[in-house]
This record gives structure tokens, C-alpha cells and sequence, in this order.
């Protein structure tokens, strides 16, 4: 039975050209209109909508929404649209709200890269700081209040974009000072005094390690890398050494990095290949796990989730037998604010800017968000006091360091192939460092 | 053949064609060729940042020594899960359907229960099997370890592929069903009644008038499965996160390096990239899709 046809084929092949080319104009047209808008607005007191979007982190929107509660009450003109975005979004929301001029105040971490390295290498925000979609802030009076060496870690070309809201620590473990003093542990502070805790913690039947190895497992990594390249001049080296071709990941070093990821996943909770990052702090609060690497971003949900049961700290995992080599923890600068060029409300931008660099305010912010301090002399956490032994010459972590090659191969996107080591992968650590030196040479 | 059309007169006809088409071509036919116009340049996720061309540069680097083995190994996982998901969803939903279809009591109870994992959307079927797999305390380690066993479930990579397999089976149960079913109905009660006459047992009426006469709901239903599933990343994404190789799918690839990328520096590889791998996914459904069609009209057309 054929169905019967409405019109010829000719006519009805015309009639959808010229619906194509109507629609097709229609398009053009909307897209066209959307980059010519009014004009931004700047000087003058703040007024209007001020379209703000982060990165969602439970104790970072926190302390955002405190500061945007106390900048509204300042400036009863102006309204914050605050939208904190989960961290699978991020990439496409940002990407979208900027192609339409749609947001004042948003992230972005534009990283310089070394000569030694491929442009091809450069990231997204580097190449949009590159064509002025950032406002450049070096002269406003927000970027006065941060430590010199803060400011150092996030210029970009000698300008400043972005507006760093504190610093993260995350080489170092959460330990339950509880079932410390149980068995009678002290905290580790070389290689193997570590791995005797750790052994001493499993006969006793606690698992030493909570480890989320569906999406976490890269902070035991970066751990392993921190005790071994302790300062920023070693893992520069290992970063030019890589991208030059003198140093191997095959080399014994750096396959000594994945050992000790592979001795910390054997001390691992059983199965923790399953367990998500998220439900960690609860079973560390739940007394299933003595030590939990992880980061200092969490403090606040650690916090909460352990409450009155048990005291705990921080320590930075020692995985070099050379005690002096673990002295330092890890870091990077967290959440960095920029305002892009084409931002509707910039005058209310740079006045929130302003707002929350105040130290009243910064103060409310770290002390929610548990960051710590970029700006000097900003009263922090006893918790964060008590690693100030730890911090005091900032060390960045390896994923900051690390320059990624786009054309090489997937298993040298980190580069140490933790995610091959069983029980994430089936590898044993040479093999997994010669799959990502194999990579790794493909893509030079 | 009666000229009655539901629209009336031919002029409403050709303007709500026209709207139609109208917003087919804008959504999905405008960027579809744009993905294809994208993957010839080097074109980056943010707005403003010089876009060149580069010609079939992204086509190269997809296949070039450093990514060939990744992606060959995502494109065997893809296969695999696609023709699993395929073969086990429409064996389950027909017998599913074929008792739905019987005097079942309470069996529009049964029929909504079977639908309801199509209206809850990924993310929700996501955590809930994610809770119900949780190695450390979730039911199915419960019921694991009453057989002296544990795993890692999602986390092991021997078993998080049939795993992930099982669950987009489960999730895609429903809508299968319903297309059976109403194949099923379509067949006439005469047929039944001639064979049980003839002295037909249930079996013999399901493989010789059952299936063969639901030739098209099998054509349809294999179809949008084989197309679906070899797409398909969001239950892998939730399940198993983006970077799981034991479940490692072309579409995923295609999303982490698209979207992917940390809020500290923006993702590195450029989206003209993830354009050419979306057209290298498209060239391999476009012909197994046509392959599995072609084969089965021929069958159809036999009955």
C-alpha cells in the first residue's frame, strides 16, 4: 500500500530549500544581534543585576552566599544571581553564559606556558586571556591586599585576570588522632614509618587508608609525587625534563612514584575502586578508615561529619625516606574570579571585587569555605593554624605544575598512570609507567 | 485510498509541515553539518579565541600512534555494549511483553511498573544504582556477601561493563515492552484460535506466529536500540565516571574532550577534536545502522 504523497517531489525538494535558507537566516540573524548589546556599564555606584556564576563546592557556595548576603545589604541596588554550577557542567555552562554576554563574575585560570612547551599545549583560558575576553584587574585596588607570592602564582603575561579566593592544601591525609593514641602511633613523618602504621593499623582490623577510587584517587598520586619532588624547582625540572625528552617516566623515579601508589591502594579499604569521593568523610567519620588522603577544601564536611566523636589532623603523607623531603604539603590557589570584558554590570563586578577582598568579609569567606588565606594577616582556623609548619613556604602540587600534551596519548594525561595500577587498572607499576612513556613519546 | 486529512485543507497542511521542518532543520540539521564544518578547524570552548582551520589535522591526530590504541579499545567497548544492550533488551522485552499480553491479573500494574525507569531520566537511575552497588554498604554487597564474596562492582574492571550493561537493559526495558505489545495486539486472535485447534502448545504459537509476525516491532525496536546504545555515554558517565577504561565508550571519549577539562585551566584539546571523533562515531553507527536495517527488512519482507 503506498502512502499517498502530498506533493511532488521536485515541489516539495523547493519548499525545503526554502524553509532551510528562512530558518537558516532566522539563525544567522539571532546570533548576529546577540554581540552587538549595549554598552557596559562602568563607574558609578553599583546598580542593576550582577550575574555571578561558580563552580558548585557545598563549603565554597557557602561562604560566596555569605559575602553576596552582606555586599546586597551594602548596595540595596544591586541583585546577585548567584549560580553555583555542579562540576559536570562547568565547562558548558561558562562556555555558554560567555559566548552570550550573559555573566559579570566567573572563574577562570589562565596558566603560562613555558617555552619548552608546545602552543598547542596552551589551555582554553590562557588563549582567552590571549584575545582580551578577561578584563585585565593589575590596577585595581583589590589585587593590593594578596601576598606577593599569591599574586606571582596567578599572573598570567604580567598582567593580572583573575582574583585568587584562597588556598588549597591536598598532598597531606585526614588522621583519627582516636585510633592514633589506641594503638599507640605517632604521626609518620618518613616512608617507612608510614608503611608500619599502616601495617600495624591492618592487623588491628581498621583499614589505614579511605581512599574514593572512582573519582579520587588521583590525590594519592599527587601525594606520592609531593614527598619525591618536594619543591616547585623538582617538578619544574621533572616538567621541562618530560617535555624535553630527558627524563623518562620508565626512569626509576618516576616509576618509584607509582610504587607507592601501589603499597597505598594495597592499604587501601577493600573495593575502595567502587566507592565514590563523596561518601569518604563519612565513613572516616564513621571510624572505617584511620587516614583519608584528601584535601583541605573539605575541612568544613569533615567537620561536620566527625563532629564531637573523635579529634583529628592533617599530616602530609611522607613517601620519601628522608624526612626533611616531607616537610612540605602540596597546594594550589583556589577558585580564581575573573571579569569578562564583555560583562554587562562590570561597575557592580569591580565593586564586589572590591567587597570581597576587604579583610571583614575575606575573613567570613575563608572562614566558611575553608580555604586558606591569600591575603596576610587574615585570622584563620585552628585547624589551618595547625599546619602553618607545613605551609609556610608554599609548595604547588604536581597536577599545578604539569603541562598536559594534548597530542599525547591517554595514559600520559597525569602523567603518573595511577588510574593502570590494579585495582583501578590491571597494570603493576612498570608496566603502567611504560604504557605513559609510550604515550607520552607518541605525542612528541 | 480517501483524501481525508486531519489537518483539513492543504494550506494548514503545509504550514504546520513547514514550522515542522522549520525547527528539524535549526536544531538538528544546521548543527549536524556544523559539527562536520567544526572538525576541520581547531576551534576552542570558549568564546573569542581565534579559530583556524586546520583541515583534516584532528582526523589524523584520531588516528595517529599516541590515540589509535585508546580509541580502538573505546570503539571495541562501544560494540560491545551496544550489541549486548541490544540482544539482551529485546529477548527480555518480548517475553516481558508476550505475558503482559496474557489475562494477567493486576497486569496494568505490572505494565506501569515495567515503564517506569523510562520516566525517571539518567541521573536518577544513576544514583540509585550507584547506591544499590556502594562496595561498602549498599543491598547488593549485602546480598554479595551472604555468598562469603565482595567486589568493587562499578570499580571492578572485569565486572563494571556487564554491570553497566545490565542497568541500561533495565533503564531501556520499557519502551521496548510497549512497541512489542502493540505489535502483539496487532496480531490477529483468529491465528491463536486456528492453532490451538490444531493442537499448538504455547511455545510452538510464540516462535511460529508471534515472532515472525512481529517482524516490524522487531525492526523498530532493534533499530532504535543498535542506534541508541552505540551513543549512548550519560550511564557510563554516572555510573563509572569519565575516565573508567573498563567502560571507556566513543562517546565518552568524545565528552570528556569536549566538555571536559577542570575548572583550573580549561580543558586542553580543542573541540574541533571531539568534532572529528563525533563524525568518525557517526560514519561507524551510520553503517552498522544501515547494515542492521537493510538485514532486517529483508526479513520482514520474508514473512
Amino acid at each position: 500500500m503506498k502512502t499517498p504523497s502530498l506533493c511532488s517531489r521536485r515541489v516539495l525538494g523547493r519548499r525545503i530549500g526554502l524553509v532551510s535558507v528562512v530558518a537558516t537566516s532566522l539563525l544567522l540573524a539571532a546570533c548576529s544581534s546577540g554581540t552587538s548589546g549595549p554598552a557596559a556599564k562602568t563607574g558609578g555606584a553599583p546598580s542593576g543585576t550582577l550575574k555571578f556564576i561558580v563552580s558548585s563546592s557545598d563549603a565554597s557556595d557557602a561562604g560566596f552566599r555569605a559575602v553576596n548576603a552582606a555586599f546586597m545589604k551594602k548596595y540595596p541596588k544591586v541583585k546577585i544571581d548567584f549560580s553555583a554550577i555542579p562540576n559536570q557542567n562547568w565547562a558548558a555552562t561558562n562556555s555558554s553564559r560567555l559566548t552570550a554576554g550573559n555573566v559579570d563574575i566567573t572563574l577562570a585560570g589562565p596558566k603560562e606556558v613555558p617555552s619548552y612547551v608546545s602552543a598547542s599545549a596552551q589551555g582554553d583560558d590562557a588563549r582567552a586571556a590571549d584575545a582580551g575576553v578577561y578584563a585585565d584587574l593589575t590596577d585595581q585596588a583589590a589585587m593590593k591586599r594578596f601576598s606577593p607570592s599569591v599574586l606571582k602564582a596567578t599572573q598570567y603575561k604580567g598582567k593580572q585576570y583573575v582574583v585568587p579566593t584562597g588556598l588549597s592544601y591536598y598532598t597531606g591525609a585526614y588522621y583519627n588522632k582516636k585510633l592514633f593514641a589506641k594503638y599507640g602511633l605517632t604521626v609518620p613523618t618518613t616512608w617507612d614509618e608510614f608503611v608500619k602504621v599502616c601495617n600495624t593499623l591492618k592487623k588491628n582490623g581498621v583499614a589505614p587508608l579511605g581512599v574514593g577510587g572512582k573519582d579520587s584517587a588521583g590525590l594519592v598520586m599527587l601525594s606520592a609525587v609531593q614527598g619525591l619532588y618536594p619543591t616547585a624547582q623538582d617538578k619544574e625540572a621533572l616538567n621541562q625534563g618530560l617535555w624535553q625528552k630527558k627524563v623518562k617516566l620508565t626512569d626509576s623515579k618516576p616509576v618509584q612514584v607509582l610504587d607507592r601508589v601501589a603499597t597505598m591502594f594495597g592499604f587501601a579499604q577493600r573495593n575502595f575502586s567502587g566507592v565514590a569521593g563523596s561518601t569518604i568523610a563519612a565513613g572516616f567519620a564513621n571510624g572505617e578508615y584511620a587516614m583519608i588522603p584528601d584535601g583541605t577544601w573539605d575541612t568544613p564536611t569533615v567537620t561536620s561529619a566527625v563532629g564531637s566523636k573523635f579529634d583529628f589532623g592533617y599530616f602530609p603523607i611522607p613517601t620519601s625516606n628522608n624526612a626533611a623531603e616531607n616537610a612540605t604539603v602540596g597546594g594550589k590557589v583556589e577558585l580564581t574570579l575573573a571579569v569578562p570584558s564583555s560583562a554587562k554590570n562590570k561597575t557592580a563586578a569591580l565593586a564586589y571585587l572590591d567587597f570581597f577582598t576587604e579583610p571583614a568579609n575575606y575573613t567570613k569567606f575563608v572562614e566558611l569555605s575553608g580555604f586558606a588565606s591569600a591575603e596576610p594577616g587574615i585570622a584563620t582556623s585552628d585547624f589551618l593554624k595547625s599546619l602553618e609548619g607545613y605551609t609556610k613556604t608554599f609548595s604547588p602540587a604536581w597536577d599545578t605544575v604539569f603541562i598536559v600534551n594534548p597530542k599525547a596519548g591517554a595514559a600520559a594525561q597525569y602523567p603518573f598512570n595511577y588510574g593502570a595500577v590494579t585495582p583501578l587498572g590491571s597494570s603493576t607499576p612498570a608496566q603502567a609507567a611504560g604504557q605513559s612513556q609510550k604515550d607520552w613519546a607518541a605525542g612528541q | 485510498m480517501s483524501e481525508f486529512y486531519p489537518f483539513g485543507r492543504r494550506a494548514g497542511l503545509r504550514t504546520t509541515f513547514s514550522v515542522g521542518m522549520g525547527f528539524v532543520i535549526v536544531f538538528a540539521i544546521v548543527p549536524a553539518a556544523a559539527v562536520i564544518v567544526i572538525s576541520l578547524t581547531d576551534i576552542r570552548g570558549l568564546p573569542y579565541i581565534p579559530v583556524n582551520w586546520v583541515g583534516i589535522e584532528n582526523y589524523l591526530t584520531f588516528f595517529s600512534g599516541a590515540k589509535l590504541g585508546y580509541n580502538l579499545h573505546a570503539l571495541w567497548n562501544t560494540l560491545v555494549f551496544a550489541f549486548s544492550v541490544t540482544i539482551f533488551q529485546n529477548f527480555i522485552a518480548l517475553m516481558i511483553a508476550v505475558v503482559l499480553s496474557t489475562k494477567l491479573r493486576g497486569r496494568t500494574f505490572y505494565r506501569a511498573v515495567v515503564f517506569m525507569p523510562t520516566v525517571l531520566g539518567v541521573t536518577v537511575i544513576g544514583l540509585i544504582w550507584s547506591l544499590i552497588f556502594n562496595p561498602s554498604a549498599g543491598p547488593a554487597a549485602t546480598v554479595w556477601s551472604w555468598f562469603g564474596a565482595d567486589s568493587a562492582f562499578f570499580g571492578d574492571q572485569k565486572i563494571a561493563m556487564a554491570l553497566v550493561i545490565s542497568v541500561q537493559v533495565w533503564a531501556g526495558l520499557g519502551l521496548a515492552v510497549v512497541i512489542f505489545l502493540a505489535g502483539i495486539q496487532a496480531i490477529p486472535e483468529e491465528l491463536y484460535e486456528c492453532a490451538s485447534i490444531d493442537g499448538a502448545s504455547g511455545s510452538k504459537k510464540l516462535r511460529h506466529i508471534t515472532v515472525p509476525l512481529l517482524a516490524p516491532s522487531f525492526t523498530a525496536n532493534v533499530l532504535l536500540c543498535i542506534v541508541g546504545s552505540l551513543q549512548s555515554y550519560q550511564l557510563a558517565y554516572v555510573l563509572t565516571g569519565p575516565n573508567n577504561p573498563a567502560t571507556q565508550v566513543l562517546s565518552l571519549a568524545i565528552f570528556t574532550q569536549a566538555f571536559g577539562g577542570g575548572t583550573s585551566s580549561g580543558s586542553v584539546a580543542s573541540q574541533g577534536y571531539a568534532g572529528a571523533i563525533s563524525m568518525v562515531q557517526f560514519v561507524i553507527v551510520g553503517l552498522i545502522s544501515v547494515a542492521v536495517l537493510v538485514y532486517l527488512r529483508r526479513q520482514e519482507s520474508k514473512t
